[in-house]
């Protein structure tokens, strides 16, 4: 059967692609940045994870405002990096698993989460961007991915509450996958930012490290958290942790860190990084 | 169920916060056209015919007059008010050559540089910025 492994958590910085694709990755202003990720970089190469499931937003990419869905997963059989405005970023093509992937979108719908299902799509730096961060500069991606996107761009988006609940019921959908397949789910986006307006440039640290210490552990009070709360806290665009939360959820009832990151600045943005294992 | 259950409340918040457009269906209806036209801008051959001629390129999309002024102007902030949303503008100022450091700092009052040693220094508090209605 299918199985969970590990959940993990990045931010998705447009910034951090351009930094890596221009080979930048260590000098004085994004070495402290992707060193925070080298541990992850060891871990998944002896993990070697058969699929991931990746949790990002398109950011006005894939999707423009003719389609709003909340929550699509990908059935294709692969995705070209999309070309947001300065050419495509010129990394693999990303390899997806259709099986898996309507073995999900057919169970939630069951389980009354009314998914779309997209057959064709490009992706952009909400999906490429972890995958680079986790995987360096590869020829090919080491696993296939399922991308779910999430519409955190067109208010309102879904509540924490909902997330939570998404990946619960992700996790339900993978155990039943007849396949032995090692998957990992990852939430990316946040942490705090605001990319508009005179309150651009918005960080907060304090609250950024509360998420990141409700994520492990047994609670489950980040899923009580309301829109508004991450819009004062955290900026407009901090919205995006409500997609953590699918990835929390689908861990279970308790997790462990393994690992933990947080860097100021990178762009506008702060970055928040954790891997985390079921311990339920 | 998190947060208020009834939409009224729920927008009326989103309005309470300093400094920010919360992208909300009324600015996604007035923005529509606005966001369509700076999608354009993915394919290559829009770009090069938006470069070479701007004004003739607004034309083709059914915007307002404000919209195309703030547009020629790269009036974020106004774009804001008029619909916009940033990710769609991101196409904007990406075929424009510039980061999104360099275009969020031109809404925040202060040179791209200030702005950028604020972030370097940690970024913008949220302190005072949270709520007008409550001024923390």
């Amino acid at each position: 059967m299918a199985r969970i492994t590990a959940g993990v958590g990045s931010s998705h910085v447009p910034l951090l692609g351009v930094a890596h694709d221009l080979g930048k990755d260590k000098d004085a202003y994004f070495g402290p940045i992707f060193a925070g990720y080298e541990w992850t970089r060891e871990w998944e190469k002896a993990e070697k994870p058969d699929v991931i499931l990746l949790v990002y937003n398109d950011h006005a990419s894939a999707f423009d405002m003719k389609i709003i869905p909340t929550f699509a997963i990908g059935c294709a059989e692969q995705y070209k990096p999309a070309d947001e405005g300065w050419g495509p970023r010129k990394v693999p093509d990303v390899i997806g698993h259709p099986d898996l992937a309507w073995h999900i979108a057919q169970s939630l719908i069951f389980d009354e989460f009314d998914m779309t299902i997209i057959n064709e799509m490009d992706v952009d730096h909400g999906l490429t961007v972890p995958l680079s961060m986790m995987f360096g500069a590869v020829k090919a991606w080491p696993c296939k991915v399922v991308p779910l996107a999430v519409n955190v761009v067109t208010y309102p988006p879904p509540s924490g509450n909902r997330c939570w609940a998404l990946g619960e019921a992700i996790a339900r959908a993978v155990a039943s996958f007849p396949e032995d397949l090692n998957v990992q789910i990852w939430g990316t986006g946040g942490m705090s930012h605001q990319l508009q307006g005179p309150r651009a440039g918005l960080i907060n640290r304090e609250w950024d490290n509360m998420f990141l210490d409700g994520l492990i552990g047994e609670s489950d009070r980040l899923r009580h958290i309301p829109h508004i709360e991450y819009l004062r806290e955290t900026g407009s665009e901090g919205i995006e942790m409500v997609m953590w939360l699918i990835m929390r959820g689908a861990l279970g009832t308790a997790t462990r860190a393994l690992h933990r990151h947080y860097h100021v600045p990178c762009s506008n943005t702060a970055i928040g990084h954790i891997v985390l294992e079921p311990a339920g | 169920m998190t947060g208020p259950t009834d939409i009224h409340s729920y927008l009326a918040e989103l309005e309470d916060i300093p400094g920010t457009r919360v992208f909300t269906a009324k600015r996604a209806r007035q923005g529509y056209h606005l966001n369509q036209f700076a999608m354009s801008l993915m394919k290559p051959e829009n770009r090069a015919r938006w470069k070479a001629d701007e004004k003739a390129y607004l034309e083709e999309w059914p915007l307002t007059d404000d919209q195309k002024a703030a547009m020629l102007a790269r009036d974020y902030n106004r774009l804001l008010d008029l619909g916009g949303n940033i990710y769609f503008l991101s196409k904007v100022f990406s075929t424009d050559g510039l980061s999104f450091v360099q275009a969020v700092s031109t809404m925040t009052g202060v040179s791209v540089e200030d702005y950028q040693a604020m972030m370097n220094a940690g970024g913008r508090s949220p302190q005072g910025l949270r709520s007008k209605k409550e001024g923390r």
